[in-house]
């Protein structure tokens, strides 16, 4: 079984924005990157499948020239080639344009199952696993917790809201949208980074889907980010800062004040 | 010319589920603004008495898809009968939750449609024949504002919890059955069931007051910080989903859209940073505190009382204060 994976880098969202001059991004000098939370299931999923059912797992980013470190730790974890389509645009807002270029490339390379996140930690659009299904025309499954491949049939736990799991089964080739916990992500071990670190990357470039520039599809409609802003706080809590055996000593006697110790 | 907004309503277990409601809410607003007319497409098999409840709504037609093959929501069944509806209503926006069949469905629509699709967003407005959207993005702590335009119309998702359910109330809808046509042998996935949550350890929603930990503990062996507090408060441990996907506590402890709604006299948040999804399960609570090394972190948004910190230092301290 062929599987093809779709990893994203995200910045770090721990950390505190700035808006950039432009007023249409963020400030992206300062930022760190990581790959998006549940495509490291996404990628556990896929490994997983080819140790159980032979085959070779793909991992694929739309990205700039930096994503090539989150390839290379996909390959130390178990993907066996790793596939950057070079679209330089750093915020990449339009996921509709960015969902039908990482289709175009995927209708390169041979597959049975594409694999993504559910959404992506930056953006949480959910937007670019059922959409990309679409160009590529196969049947998709989201937000998936459990799949077992039985011939060309999928069955599949999709979650619902509240912790109900629906069951249903679908038909390869398939794409589906991976949700955190459905496995344990394994760590890379020594030697598999040491030679990832020297695999090589693919590379896709417009010329090689047969297009000029990435423009070509965009859609065939008006897409424009308008304004990037930080949004008006609707926080009205009461901040305690400072040192932590002062903040708790705060928190203490609110406790103790709104009657939640009663000693003991 | 498109006009007007049409809704596809999500039922489950035989009720209309609660976000459908939200976007009636939000529908109307828009197209008392922008003009046309506020349809409610409702898929199904022996839906007759939800039309009905739906009709009691402020919306002016619900348009009901009845056909044994739409008895579970299929993204190929729905699809198809939404062409029918779609014909008929001529929409500018067609509105969902993002919900899970939400993400399921939406993106789809817009790629076999080739439709713009502007999901998860906590506004929308139409100007001209076009949309604005308003999103957060980056853990809530930036907001966007996008322009769609030049297409025959859009599809959007809203974010659950953005605006209050419509109440009950307005003229009385028609409601009208729609001839759809669905091919059978088009829909490729089978829905097998439905497997509700096993019996919880504890049920984190009757518990008085609720310590809930998130991915900043760090570690497994950290997590008897907050069991202690939750002990010494008389209260039960709850968890953020990376702790339950970890399996460091069980997934009847988790808090959120995908866990339990908690409704607690005293919640506090250690190293939780309140993405929407968590947010959704906790926000009712009595008195929330959260404890969080970010002070940019967005559970300071729905906090009563907020420390910056590193829970490492404030939970020690915090017990220590308490028994001194
Ligand atoms: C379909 C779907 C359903 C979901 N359902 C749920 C759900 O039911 N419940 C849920 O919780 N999530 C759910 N999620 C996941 C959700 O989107 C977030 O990823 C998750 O809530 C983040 O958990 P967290 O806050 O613990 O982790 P993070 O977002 O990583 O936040 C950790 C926080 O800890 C802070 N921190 C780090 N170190 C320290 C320290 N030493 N002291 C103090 N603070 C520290 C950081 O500043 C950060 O704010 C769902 C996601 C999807 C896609």
């Amino acid at each position: 079984m062929n599987i093809i994976v779709c990893l994203k880098q995200v910045p770090n969202p721990d950390l505190q924005f700035q808006i950039a001059p432009s007023g249409t991004d963020i400030k992206r000098d300062t930022l760190n990157y990581k790959v998006n939370g549940c495509d490291e299931y996404a990628l556990e999923e896929a490994v997983r499948l080819k140790e159980k059912l032979k085959g070779k797992v793909t991992a694929i980013t739309v990205g700039p020239k930096r994503t090539e470190q989150m390839l290379r730790e996909a390959m130390a974890k178990g993907a066996d080639e790793a596939v950057r389509v070079s679209y330089e645009d750093p915020a990449a807002l339009n996921s509709y344009q960015v969902s039908k270029i990482l289709a175009e490339a995927i209708k390169k390379i041979p597959h049975d199952l594409v694999l993504t996140g559910v959404q992506s930690d930056d953006y949480i659009y959910s937007q670019t696993g059922a959409m990309m299904a679409g160009f590529l025309s196969c049947p998709h499954v989201s937000v998936v917790t459990k799949v077992t491949v039985e011939g060309q049939n999928l069955k599949i736990n999709r979650e619902l809201e509240g912790g109900d799991q629906e069951i249903v089964s679908t038909k390869l080739p398939a794409l589906l949208t991976i949700q955190s916990g459905i496995n344990q992500p394994r760590y890379a071990p020594l030697p598999a980074v040491m030679k990832a670190a020297r695999a090589p990357i693919r590379e896709i470039k417009p010329q090689d889907v047969g297009a000029q520039s990435w423009d070509q599809f965009a859609g065939g409609f008006q897409f424009k980010v308008r304004k990037v802003y930080l949004p008006p706080s609707r926080g009205k809590a009461e901040m305690f800062t400072g040192k932590a055996s002062d903040t708790a000593a705060k928190v203490a006697q609110l406790l103790k004040d709104k009657g939640f110790w009663r000693g003991g | 010319m498109p006009q007007g907004v049409l809704i596809v309503a999500e039922h489950r277990d035989g009720k209309i589920q609660g976000p459908t409601l939200e976007m009636v809410a939000k529908g109307r607003d828009l197209v008392s603004k922008h003009g046309g007319k506020l349809s409610v497409a409702l898929f199904g098999h022996g839906v007759d008495a939800l039309a009905e409840e739906l009709a009691q709504y402020p919306v002016d037609q619900v348009l009901v898809g009845e056909n044994e093959t739409l008895k579970s929501y299929t993204p190929e069944g729905y699809s198809q009968a939404l062409k029918a509806v779609v014909d008929q209503a001529d929409p500018l926006v067609i509105l969902m939750a993002h919900t899970t069949q939400g993400y399921d469905f939406a993106p789809r629509l817009a790629a076999d449609w080739n439709l713009p699709l502007a999901s998860g967003c906590v506004d929308v407005a139409v100007e001209g024949q076009g949309i604005v959207v308003t999103r957060r993005v980056l853990n809530e702590k930036i907001a966007v504002d996008l322009e769609f335009g030049g297409a025959p119309r859009y599809v959007v998702t809203i974010r659950a919890a953005t605006f209050k359910p419509a109440e009950k109330g307005g003229a009385g809808a028609q409601v009208q059955k729609v001839a759809v046509q669905v091919d059978a042998a088009k829909i490729i996935r089978k829905v097998l069931g439905v497997e509700k949550p096993q019996v919880a350890d504890v049920d984190i929603t009757a518990a008085d007051v609720v310590v809930a930990v998130g991915r900043g503990i760090g570690k497994k062996e950290n997590l008897v910080l907050v069991q202690d507090l939750a002990k010494m408060l008389g209260g039960v441990v709850g968890a953020s989903r990376p702790i339950t996907d970890a399996e460091w506590l069980p997934k009847s402890r988790q808090v959120g859209q995908s866990g339990k709604t908690i409704k607690a006299k005293l919640y506090i948040g250690c190293g939780i940073s309140g993405a929407m999804q968590h947010v959704a399960g906790m926000k009712d609570s009595g008195l929330i505190i959260a404890i969080n090394t970010d002070p940019s972190a967005p559970i300071f948004e729905y906090a009563h009382y907020g420390v910056v910190g590193n829970i490492l230092e404030v939970l020690p301290s915090l017990m220590k204060s308490l028994k001194s």
